[in-house]
């Protein structure tokens, strides 16, 4: 599933070359090596598993006991060059004492280096993309969950950075609010950037991800587009769901390809729920099925998403939900 | 493309101070460093209250007597003179007190022995006589606070309480909290996640605390001062402070004390990124500094009390029969030139600040393991 050792450009990745962390006798990642491309990227696994570990890495937050990591070609132990492009917003759920969400945002775009005025419209800006206008002028101590959250993105994204990264961004978000963030991130995304989301919530990273890389007790466990990975794993047949008035008919000409494993009448008596060996030649078989006069309303993919790929991949006892 | 960097650098820097001196200076947990601040100008000033109460005495008693006395005057009363000698000689007493004292006999009798006190002044000292039977039985001649012993006092109460406990201990408040106290908020990762140099972050919250202690503590040693020369007369503060060295004695101390912000700053801010635990490190310092003087000359220098004590302007002089142990610590027998000194201070103080630069470079955000 993984590729051991490649080529990899430094220069439009991030890149993780052998890096191995851990925290005394206790291990964060091991023997990790990815490329990530631009686009959204979401890594994927239960509590534990690394995720946080591999974030805090990327940013120079905490330092690999063995490998090399760049980030555009940037050293992460380089602060002053790296938040140049980066922005983080942590799980951290703290923040320098006694400033109002405005000043949060302002302060870090002052630290930059950015003039008042400058630091000013950007934090104002930042603070509206999030949608906490009105609250800005409050202390954060006073604000809740969502909108430290919210306030957290704010910072991560005021001064527009290349590369976003964000430690489940979207945890203490009522459901208007997840969408309007997940908007977000696809924008960021579409403009070229990289956007890095963990998530232990898998449902929610089908919604975002343009990749994804599924970790498991401080591995990683297999990472690119969600239906290339689903294919790769052939000792789980593929599940499939056709919905058709008359399901019976059509499972009995199904029943003659050699690549079906297993057809259930599905539960509302209105489609078919298949296992097959071989999606594609199962898919080409529909097509010719179809010609031959069966009514079939829809065939979808009933296992392609990121819930069932993890569960194939590191066992139903992991999987968050 | 240099000056772009190091303006980029300052304005840095004066972000980190401005975040920083918000929370240094009005921080909840650090109200018990004004208190030590303010202790020695709140003795100074009881000091001074009950100095201007007895001269405020003095004057009354001179301005009641009836004859004006010198000092002289007051010396030439010798034991088991007359009532009348004595009258004779000052004039009639302007305060004139009777009581009575009771005696008990090895028989167990109890008599009964009445006392005149008479109590006469030259507004500098105040002399208290007691008479027994018309003669007198005991004198006692009170000097007044004087400048030199004033400055002495004030020597004293700056090096062994200011200098080693006060600035010591604040400067370890202030300090040590600039990483730790950050760490322990689970904060620090907000300046982390900044495009700033550590560096440059680690020379912020420096001068940022530098700041704080010095409005601190230079605002504590100008009111030491201010309250210690108002308990003197106005001709007698004048003559004090630009006759007596009494100017250049307070710039010393104001020096001194920011010299001593530096320092320790310095120590601790160094000890707060090196250490999780505090109380082992300041214990460490705490030893270091007060055992300075029984270190091998070499390794004296490695020290900041040692600069600041051949700074200070006055000398604590330690009278006969003082234990030697007490003398060491009080006498400087090996001070340094004034430039000496204070490079002394600036040099060990980059020493701390290099070592803290290079650990602040390296150092992780890791709260779940403090």
């Amino acid at each position: 599933m993984k590729e051991a050792t490649r080529v990899i450009s430094t220069t439009d990745r991030i890149v993780f070359e052998d890096v191995s962390k851990f925290y005394g006798e206790i291990l964060g990642v091991n023997r990790i090596s990815l490329a990530i491309p631009p686009g959204v990227t979401s890594l994927v696994g239960p509590n534990g598993s690394g995720k946080t570990t591999l974030m805090n890495l990327m940013t120079g937050l905490v330092r690999p006991t063995r490998g090399r990591i760049r980030v555009l070609d940037c050293d992460p132990d380089e602060p002053e060059k790296l938040f140049k492009f980066v922005g983080y917003s942590t799980q951290f759920d703290s923040f320098p004492k006694g400033l109002t969400g405005f000043q949060f945002v302002y302060s870090y775009l002052r630290l930059g280096g950015s003039d008042t005025q400058t630091a000013q419209q950007m934090a104002w800006r930042a603070i509206e993309r999030v949608n906490l206008v009105e609250a800005a002028a409050r202390n954060v101590a006073a604000y809740s969950k969502g909108m430290r959250q919210r306030i957290r993105l704010a910072q991560a994204l005021c001064h527009n950075p290349r590369v976003l990264v964000l430690d489940e961004p979207l945890n203490g978000l009522d459901p208007l609010a997840r969408a309007e963030m997940i908007a977000l991130f696809r924008s960021v995304a579409v403009d070229g950037c990289f956007v890095i989301i963990s998530s232990h919530i898998l449902h929610e990273v089908d919604a975002i991800s343009d990749q994804v890389i599924l970790l498991s007790n401080g591995y990683v466990v297999a990472e690119g587009q969600i239906h290339s990975v689903r294919n790769e794993i052939h000792e789980h047949p593929a599940q499939i769901l056709i919905r058709c008035d008359r399901p019976r008919d059509l499972a009995a000409r199904i029943m003659e390809s050699e690549q079906t494993i297993e057809i259930r009448i599905h539960n509302d008596g209105h489609g078919l729920l298949i296992k097959t060996k071989d999606a594609d030649e199962f898919y080409l078989m529909m097509n010719r099925i179809a010609m031959n006069g069966v009514e079939i309303e829809s065939v979808a993919p009933a296992d392609d998403d990121v819930n069932s790929v993890y569960e194939y991949l590191v066992g139903s006892d992991e999987v968050v939900r | 493309m240099r000056s772009a960097t190091a303006k980029l650098w300052w304005e840095q820097i004066q972000s980190v101070i401005r975040l920083e001196m918000k929370k240094t200076l009005f921080a909840r947990r650090g109200l018990w460093i004004y208190v030590l601040a303010l202790l020695p100008v709140v003795l100074f000033a009881i000091n001074a209250a009950v100095a201007s109460h007895d001269r405020h005495r003095s004057d009354n008693i001179v301005s009641e007597g009836t004859k004006r006395l010198t000092n002289q005057d007051l010396n030439s009363v010798k034991l088991g003179m007359t009532s009348d000698e004595v009258f004779a000689l000052l004039g009639r007493p302007p305060v004139h007190i009777r009581w009575k004292e009771r005696k008990r006999s090895e028989s167990g009798e109890v008599s009964v022995i009445p006392h005149d006190q008479y109590r006469y002044s030259d507004g500098s000292h105040d002399l208290l006589l007691d008479f027994v039977d018309s003669k007198v039985t005991s004198i006692q001649i009170g000097t007044g606070f004087t400048q030199p012993d004033g400055a002495k006092v004030f020597a004293g109460v700056f090096q062994f309480f200011f200098l080693r406990l006060a600035i010591f201990f604040g400067c370890l408040g202030v300090f040590m909290n600039l990483f730790r106290g950050e760490v322990l908020d689970k904060s620090l990762h907000f300046y982390f996640l900044a495009p700033i140099r550590r560096e440059v972050l680690m020379t912020g919250k420096f001068l940022a605390g530098l700041l704080a202690t010095c409005i601190i503590f230079v605002t504590s040693e100008v009111l030491q001062i201010v309250v210690f020369t108002s308990q003197f007369n106005p001709a007698a503060r004048d003559l004090y402070l630009y006759q007596n060295h009494g100017l250049q004695q307070a710039a010393a101390y104001v020096g001194v004390t920011a010299l001593a912000c530096v320092g320790y700053g310095a120590f601790f801010l160094a000890a707060g990124i090196l250490f999780r635990n505090p109380i082992l490190p300041a214990a460490s310092i705490l030893i270091w500094e007060s055992v300075n003087p029984f270190l091998p000359a070499l390794l004296q220098k490695f020290s900041v009390i040692y600069y600041l004590k051949s700074l200070c302007p006055v000398d604590i002089p330690t009278p006969p029969g003082t234990p030697a142990l007490l003398a060491l610590l009080v006498s400087n027998p090996d001070p340094v030139s004034a430039p000496v000194a204070i490079l002394g201070v600036v040099g060990v103080s980059l020493l701390a600040l290099y070592v803290s630069s290079v650990q602040v470079r390296h150092m992780e955000i890791n709260y779940t393991t403090e």
